[in-house]
Parts: C-alpha cells; structure tokens; sequence
C-alpha cells in the first residue's frame, strides 16, 4: 500500500466498493477523536472512503460519475475521468444530485390510493400486494382477450430498458409501449431517417470541426448531449491550434449565442427556408461535393421512374429559393445567407446541426422538413461520415433477446391499433406521447396505464388535459422517486429508487464509436424502493404462463449481465471502471459495405438500402404515395406532387390570431433544471435557475427590450402571459438578446405537485400551449402557439 | 512552497455554474430560503451572474458577458487589514483564509472586499432532514482554527479557500505513502468539475506550471486591478 498513484486509488476503491477501507489504512485520513488540543492543525475526514463509478440521469448526456462515499454516506459526486462524453467534468445538475438521493420527499414505501383520485389520501401496502394486484390486472386483460389495453408511457429509458419494456409489453399482448421522444428528439430523428436513412439523431465531431451552424441546437444549455457539445466548442475555440466558428440561428441568443461567434436571430419557424437557401447559394456557386451528390446521393437531379419525370433536389432548390426570397421569409438579409454559406462550404469540415430538446424546429410537418433541408447541408457538402463531419452513432454488440413463446392472445393483441395513433393516424410517426390523452378522451379504452419516467400532466404542451383522460382510465399505475404531478392521479405509486441506487446499463451516445456505462448502487437503497425493471420481472413471474417465460431472470442485474455479455468485458471489470468502450471512431468509406449497413440507408423500412442519401426522400415517398391530396392537406401539406418528397418551407400553423396574440412562446431548457422534471426539486438548483435573468427560486418570461417598452412593461413586473388555451402569471424579465416577436419562458417552473421545493413554484409555459399533435409526424406542437402578455 | 495561483479562461467558460455547485457540496454551503435569496443572501463561495454594466448594443447587436468568480486570493488583501480579530489571513502558499473560531462577525471584511466574494452567516445553516447527510465530512481543527468543508455556525463570514482542505488531504496521503508532494496533487472541486475545461489551478512559483504560462498570455487581466489587490485569480478575457 506504500506506492500509488490516485489513479490507482481510484480503481482499487472502485473494485472493491462498499468493502475496502482505502482511506482507513492511510494515516492522517483516519478519525481522531479530540484533535482540538493537537499542536498543528490537523485535517479530519472520514474513517472509509469509498469510490464507486456510476452514470448520471439528470440529462440525456449520461454523464460518467464519481461518488464519494464516506462512512456509508454519499458526499460528492465527481465526473468520471474515464467517461468520453464528460472526460471528468460535470455539470451542476450531476454536482447536485446527491439533492435528490437525499430529497426530504422522496417516496419511501408502495402507495394505494384510499380517497378519490388526486385527493391525496393514501396507504401503504407491501410489495407482494403490488406485485399482485398488477400480473392479476393484467391476466385478467389477457384472458378477456384484451391485452392491448394495458399501456406503457416511458421517459428517458437507457441501455437495454427500452427494449426491456417493449418485450414487457409484448410478451403482455399490447402494443402500447410509448415513449416521450415525440415530445423533443424525434424531429430530428425522423429528419434523419428520412434522408440519411438512420433513425437516430445524428452526431457531429465538433473536435475536429472548423464550422458550426447552430440550427437552434443549444449548445451549451441543453440537447441530447449537451455536455458532449460543451466539451466539444470548448475544443473548438482553444483546445488547438486553428480556432473553429460557431454561428447560433435562433430567435434567443441566450448563452450559446452569447458565447458564439455570429447570432443570427431567425423568425421562428422558419429554418427550413433558411437551409433550403444556403443549399442554394451552395448549388449556384457550385461549392457541392458533386461526387457524393451523384454517386451517393438520391435525387438530386431530376429522374424519371417508370417513364414519369421527377423533379430533383436541384432544380426544385434553385426555382424557390433564392436567398431574396428566403429574406423575405426568414428575416435574415440574403447578403448574410451568402456569406454565412460560403463561409461553411470553405472551412469544411463544418456541421449544420439539428435541434433536440430546447429548438424550435417542432412544431408542424414544416419542423421535419426543416430538420431534412439542416441536414441536407451536410449532404451537399458531402461531410457525412468524415472527420470533423456528420458521423452515425455505433453500438455495442447486445446479447438478442431470446424469441418469445407462442402465444395467441398476446399476437392478437400486438396487431391491435396503438394507442397513441402512431403509424396508423400519424402516419409517419413512432411515438406520439402526448395524443395518448386525446385518444383517452375520444373513447380509446384503456384498462391499464403505466407511468414511467413520465410525467404527461407537467411535460406535454397542454398536459392538464391529462388529468381528464386520466378519469377515464380505471387503473393507473405510476413509478416514481417523488409524487409528482402525474403520480398524484395514479392508484398505485411505487416508489423507484433513484439512480443512485439502482442497476441501469447505457448506450453512450454523442461520441460516435460504441461503449456501455454502468450505473450500480452506490449505496444500499435508502427506502422501500423497487426498481422498475425488477418490478416488471417479478409481475412477469407472478403472472405465469408465456409471460413468465419471457423473462427467465432473477433480477434486472441479471437481464444486464445476459444482455452485455459479448461487450468484450466480464461484468466485473464493468462494475468496477464504470464504462467499457471500443474507442476510436472509423468512417466508412463511401459506398463500401460498413458505408451501407451502418451510414447510409440502413434503417429504411420500404425505400431501397442501397447507401444512397435521399435529396428526395424515398421512404417518404413509401409511405404517402397513396394519398389523395385532400389527405396531404390534411396532413398540413400546401404542396402536392414531388414536392411533398423534397424538403421545403411550409409555414408554421400557428395556434392564435397574430392581432390578438402577437407574440410567439418558447419554452427553454435551461442548463441549471435541466429536461427531467425531478430536479425541480433539487433546492441548490431552484436556487440557481435564474442566473442569466437574475432570479431565483422562481419562473420568469423573458421579453425583448423594445417589445416591453411597447407593452408599457418593466423589469420585474407582474405579467399574465395568456394564449387560446389558458393563461399563467409570472415575472417579466428584460432579454436583449431576443427577437422582439418572440418571449421565452423557462421550463420546469409550475409544478402543482412534486415536492416541497418544486410545488408552485413559476409557472408552467406549456400549459398554455396547444395540446395538438401534428398530424404526419405524431410530435408534439411546442412552437407554434402564440400569446399575449400584459401587465397582471 | 508554491503559490497556488486559478486561471479562468472566459472564452472556454459557458456559465453552466457547476463550479458554483461543485463549491457547494464540496464546502458545505447552505441553500438559504427563497425569501432570502430574492434579497441576495445566497451562499455560493463561487458565483457566476451576467457581468454587470457588460451587456451592450441593442437588438441584434447585443452581447451578454458572463463571469464566474471565486475569492481573487489576492496578495494584499484588503479583507486582513481591517480585520479587528486576525481571523482572516494569508498563509505561506498564498491561500486567504478564514478562521471561523475567531471570527466575531463585524462583516467589517465583507465591506473591505471589493470583489463581494465574502459571505455572512445571518441564520445557522439549516439542512432538511434527510439533506445533511450528503455534507462533506472532511475538515480541519486544532490550535483553534476552524475551517474547510465543516458547517460554519450562525454569525461568521465564510470565502471560497481555493479547498484548502483538499491541500491538506493530499499532503497527508503523500506523507501516508512516504513520498514527496506534488502540486499537481491537488486542485479545488471548481477546477475538477468545469464542464468547458475553462480553469486552470497550479503553483505560480513554478515557471513552467501551467497557470505561470497563462498568466503570461495577452488575454490575461486580473479583476479591479488598479485598487491594487494583486489577485492570485487570474482571467483571460474573451474573444480575443
């Protein structure tokens, strides 16, 4: 024990966590007892201090971590050096966790509701009876033949817990396993899909990158890795020898504008045009990879099939949209959309980059054919799959899940319509999270409501409509940390623990090349906690039958240890590093066959994987070729013939009369709350929200100064925010850096439930919002609600 | 002996305030009320907050500017010299530090600062039950002093120590294995966590440390630099 190094310190406290006494064997580490009276100062800490890695669950960026554990106790989570999306930094959302481990209000033991539904009343029970009541439920839907009234909502599910849950569902007989990606991520999938052919939201090698075009991805305050984005324009601007630029496009600076070289504040909703006039400007000039657009790309020149002319990418480009014309549109001068182009296709590589969470991309079918012509960029540019380009997100090799048994009443129960209308209504969607409610009211039967990782009432634009398709659904079951704004509705809430205490793998995503982290107890669970997975298995078993067979597993670390066991590590090497990764990203070369199976292409359903990009999207094409264009326009097309297959600009439908309701709302993630609606409860994170206004503990509405001197408004003023749909008060705060048509609230302020630190705090923007759901991708309409604010 | 010296590059800083919250469970500040914070009594060692006075030109050619800023540990500080009581005071390696057992609350420091890193307990730190278990155990006592991680009671000011006690730590684990200590031992939570890989910590006495080099640079300034406070906390100012 005489000679090492803190790295080796680290590892040994790793692997032997929650045995060793590393620090006790260490003199001067040690506990002494009345050192007040010692001559020198003398440093006391802990009599056992272990280390134990672990993955964060605050934000998509999964986040490597570190916790101190001291006497048992958790007291500082660190960033895992070893982590390649944080490399040993982490944020304060990951600093603060221990808030939420430690949370005054968390769920201590399974809960049955004893009074109405929301009165709050209610008793405990065990487990077993939990566990009961729900495979009955369930074997009774399964035995009136109707499975597929049992539905799953989930959140941020990681690693195998996705298709942990659907293989639940399946092996139940319903199809209703439905998750809240249409509620940010999936504009940018299904923009991917539709071109590149991967349903994925792609990545961007900003290290080696000279050129960002921000399409209001928000770099620095959030996205689905916004810490791998961080890290990367921190590289960008002086991690080497060649400054890259940043140009944000947004209607809000906000920090990533601020930090970045040009801000070009767009009118909102209208990128689409924008990119589809830089694509031009590319085209004319002729600044195109001609070999990657002919040879491996689709579309881009006019085609004929089966003797019909189709229009290509190229000339449908150069007809509508000159850069005069987009300024008309876009309010960002043509001089600047020629320089800005021009800039990007001569310091290639260069990205343009997709919004997630916090852009305002969504919104309309015009949000997917946005998130096509952003990308089409990088096509144009022929930077897919090059250093410093666009690259596609590789996995780990995952054990298959073994084959589910026959078992009529579940296939039957699979080939039910979904619940949430997704491929059948939206016909273009996966998920469509948020019509689950409109579906409820409209007569769709549910039985059986499962809650997981989601809470529908505070997250979906226009929740509160929730709480009435709640009423119409007989059992709802809910897991939680905290009872919040959902759970507070549900018959059963059974408490999870939080992810500082529970098994959970996770595909690390942002980085390119495939690892797995690891997140492990890093104590014993503090209450009565059930994993969810683990609740799943053991309901599985209770219910016997093909069910049961389904999942022939003990536990979930079980599940975890089948499904990674090719990964190329043994379980405990992962336990003990927290990550195992194959590093080193390669790009496929262009056509060969890693090129067709990994880069382009593979994902299509109908279209031909044949590795060609599609500047005229095929798939799309697959799916509403059938269509009359009185079903297009229902679908918010303004368009018929090829152009329904090319991206193009098709104006927001915005909710609201534009005399009435002037302004357009946008909800932001902040960096400090973050997209998880937990951490509103996080008191060190309440207190922080606010910094970029100067408030605290509170919401706010952000607002142009020019707009509010229009208004007769002033800083601090109390302000009613009001939409069609509803109205919230809240705090004004003066933003100069916003368009002056545009105001912005901040979200996971308004919280009727959750916690003593959450409730009632702010106010909640999306409840105002339009509930609707746009009716060909099933996403969720967050941009295009429009609003009034006035002096309360 | 080094002279512990940060460096903040502006420009790889993105406000994200994980050094604030780093400081917090590190050093066991409290969150105060939500009463108390709208009045601005916030305990955080290190603040970040949109740099006063910064923001400048109207839509669209507007920009926000943001600091982040721990104590300057600066190499006059004004905050000893009006101390009635000694409780504040530079040591050997350059680290302002505060004595909380002699500390009698004057504030007179407080004032003093220039830079208002210093901050007065007006309540006992409270921590909801379960919340107090995450406190950092680590700290340092004898011949009166009272300082790093441990809670600090009603009616003393508190600083950022640059995690003096992560000093001490390292020294005794270097002493524990028989070997000499080595600056790049230590680093305060701040340094350890930003997520732009913006600061920097090391011995100015070192030429060759990193935070010798930087200061160095033509984008290096130092906050108020004309009251003549020499801070040890240096920046390197943005878009440059």
């Amino acid at each position: 024990m005489a000679h090492f190094t803190r790295r080796q310190f680290l590892k040994i406290s790793g692997a032997t966590a929650g045995v060793a006494a590393v620090a006790g064997a260490v003199p001067g580490l040690t506990r002494r007892s009345s050192t007040i009276e010692a001559a020198t100062p003398q440093f006391q800490t802990s009599g056992e201090d272990v280390i134990v890695p672990t993955v964060c669950l605050l934000c998509p960026s999964g986040c490597g971590m570190l916790a101190r554990v001291a006497d048992g106790r958790v007291v500082k989570m660190e960033g895992s050096p070893m982590h390649p999306i944080n490399l040993g930094a982490l944020c304060p959302k990951g600093q603060a966790s221990l808030e939420l481990l430690y949370n005054p209000d968390r769920l201590k033991n399974p809960l049955r509701r004893s009074g109405e539904r929301g009165s709050g009343q209610w008793r405990e029970i065990t487990w077993d009876e939990a566990i009961t009541e729900v495979a009955q439920r369930l074997n009774d839907l399964r035995q009136a033949g109707h499975p597929e009234q049992a539905a799953l909502l989930y959140g941020e599910t990681r690693g195998q817990l996705r298709s942990f849950f659907d293989r639940f569902m399946q092996a139940v007989g319903s199809p209703n396993a439905i998750s809240k990606d249409s509620l940010n991520v999936e504009a940018a999938k299904l923009a991917t899909y539709y071109t590149q052919g991967i349903y994925n939201f792609p990545n961007y090698d900003l290290e080696n990158s000279n050129y960002i075009l921000s399409f209001g991805a928000n770099l620095l305050e959030a996205g689905p890795w916004v810490q791998r984005t961080v890290a990367g324009q921190s590289y960008m601007r002086r991690g080497r020898a060649t400054r890259g630029k940043i140009v944000v496009i947004d209607p809000r600076q906000g920090i990533t504008g601020a930090k970045a070289d040009e801000w070009i504040p767009i009118v909102p909703g209208t990128d689409a045009a924008l990119a589809l006039g830089m694509a031009h400007v590319l085209i004319k000039a002729g600044l195109i990879d001609f070999e990657f657009v002919h040879e491996y790309g689709f579309g881009f020149e006019d085609f004929s099939t089966d003797g019909v002319k189709h229009k290509g990418f190229k000339n449908f480009v150069l007809e509508n949209y000159d850069p005069r014309k987009v300024e008309k549109i876009t309010g960002v001068p043509a001089t600047t959309i020629s320089r800005l182009t021009g800039e990007f296709a001569k310091n290639q590589p260069g990205v343009a980059m997709l919004a997630g969470k916090g852009g305002m991309l969504n919104g309309s079918i015009g949000g997917l054919y946005a998130g096509m012509a952003v990308h089409m960029l990088n096509a144009l540019v022929g930077n897919i799959d090059k250093p410093g380009g666009v690259q596609t997100q590789r996995y780990m090799p995952c054990t298959s899940w073994p084959e589910l048994s026959s078992d009529p009443v579940a296939e039957a129960g699979r080939q039910q319509q979904r619940l949430d209308g997704a491929g059948s209504e939206y016909p273009l969607a996966r998920h469509a999270y948020q019509a689950v409610a409109d579906h409820v009211l409209n007569g769709a039967s549910v039985d059986t409501l499962f809650l997981t990782g989601a809470n529908p009432v505070f997250e979906a634009p226009g929740g509160q409509r929730f709480i009435d398709a709640f009423s119409k659904i007989p059992f709802i079951v809910s897991f939680a940390s905290f009872m919040d704004d959902s759970a507070q509705y549900a018959d059963l809430v059974l408490p999870e623990p939080t992810f500082l205490e529970r098994w959970q793998d996770d595909h690390i995503e942002g980085i390119g090349y495939p690892g797995i982290a690891l997140r492990q107890p890093v104590i014993e669970p503090l209450y009565n906690t059930m994993n969810t997975a683990d609740f799943f298995l053991r309901v599985a078993q209770t219910m016997g039958g093909p069910v049961a067979a389904a999942f022939p597993w003990g536990s979930y670390e079980e599940v975890l240890q089948y499904r990674l066991q090719n990964i190329g590590t043994d379980w405990d090497t992962l336990k003990e590093l927290g990550v195992w990764m194959v590093p080193g990203y390669h790009p496929a070369r262009r056509g060969n066959e890693r090129w067709v199976q990994e880069v382009v292409g593979s994902d299509r359903l109908s279209a031909p994987r044949d590795g060609r990009f599609d500047f005229y999207a095929r798939e799309l094409s697959c799916a509403l070729d059938a269509l009359s264009p009185e079903q297009l326009a229902a679908l918010g097309l303004s368009v018929t013939g090829d152009a329904v297959y090319l991206p193009h600009y098709e104006a927001p439908p915005y909710q609201g009369d534009a005399n009435d309701y002037p302004l357009h709302l946008n909800v932001i993630t902040l960096m400090s709350l973050g997209p998880v609606s937990a951490a509103a409860n996080m008191p060190t994170l309440m207190e922080i929200s606010g910094m970029t206004v100067g408030e605290t503990w509170r919401g706010w509405v952000e607002m142009n100064p020019e707009t509010a001197r229009k208004h007769f408004l002033q800083k601090d003023d109390e302000v009613v925010v009001e939409s069609p749909f509803g109205r919230v008060q809240t705090r004004l705060k003066i933003v100069p850096g916003l368009r002056p048509d545009t105001v912005n609230m901040p979200y996971n302020f308004g919280h009727t439930a959750g916690g003593r630190y959450a409730k009632n705090r702010g106010a909640n923007g999306l409840t105002v919002m339009s509930g609707q759901t746009e009716p060909a991708t099933g996403l969720a309409a967050f941009t295009n609600t429009r609003v009034r604010v006035r002096k309360a | 002996m080094p002279k512990w010296s940060m460096v903040i590059d502006l420009e790889k800083c993105v406000a994200c305030q994980a050094c604030s919250i780093a400081c917090r469970f590190e050093n066991n500040t409290p969150v105060v009320s939500p009463e108390l914070a709208w009045e601005g009594r916030e305990m955080r060692w290190n603040d970040v907050f949109p740099a006063p006075h910064e923001e400048s030109g109207d839509y669209p050619n507007t920009k926000t500017h943001y600091l982040t800023r721990p104590c300057m540990h600066c190499e006059n500080p004004p905050c000893i010299k009006v101390c009635p009581v000694q409780a504040t005071f530079i040591d050997e390696e350059g680290l302002v530090r505060q004595n909380y057992a002699r500390c009698i609350g004057c504030r007179y420091c407080t004032v003093a600062c220039p830079y208002g890193v210093r901050y007065f307990n007006w309540f006992a730190p409270e921590f909801e039950s379960p919340l107090e278990q995450h406190l950092n155990p680590d700290k340092i006592e004898g011949r009166g002093d009272l300082e790093g991680p441990a809670v600090r009671p009603k009616g003393v000011v508190e600083k950022c120590t640059y995690c003096v006690h992560r000093l001490r730590k390292a020294h005794a684990r270097a002493e524990a294995e028989g070997r000499d200590f080595r600056p790049d031992e230590y680093m305060p939570a701040c340094v350890q966590t930003c997520t732009g890989k913006a600061r920097f910590f090391g011995d100015m006495n070192d030429p060759d440390s990193t935070v010798s080099r930087l200061a160095e640079s033509d984008r290096a300034f130092r906050l108020l630099e004309e009251v003549g406070t020499h801070p040890k906390t240096i920046y390197l100012q943005e878009g440059k």
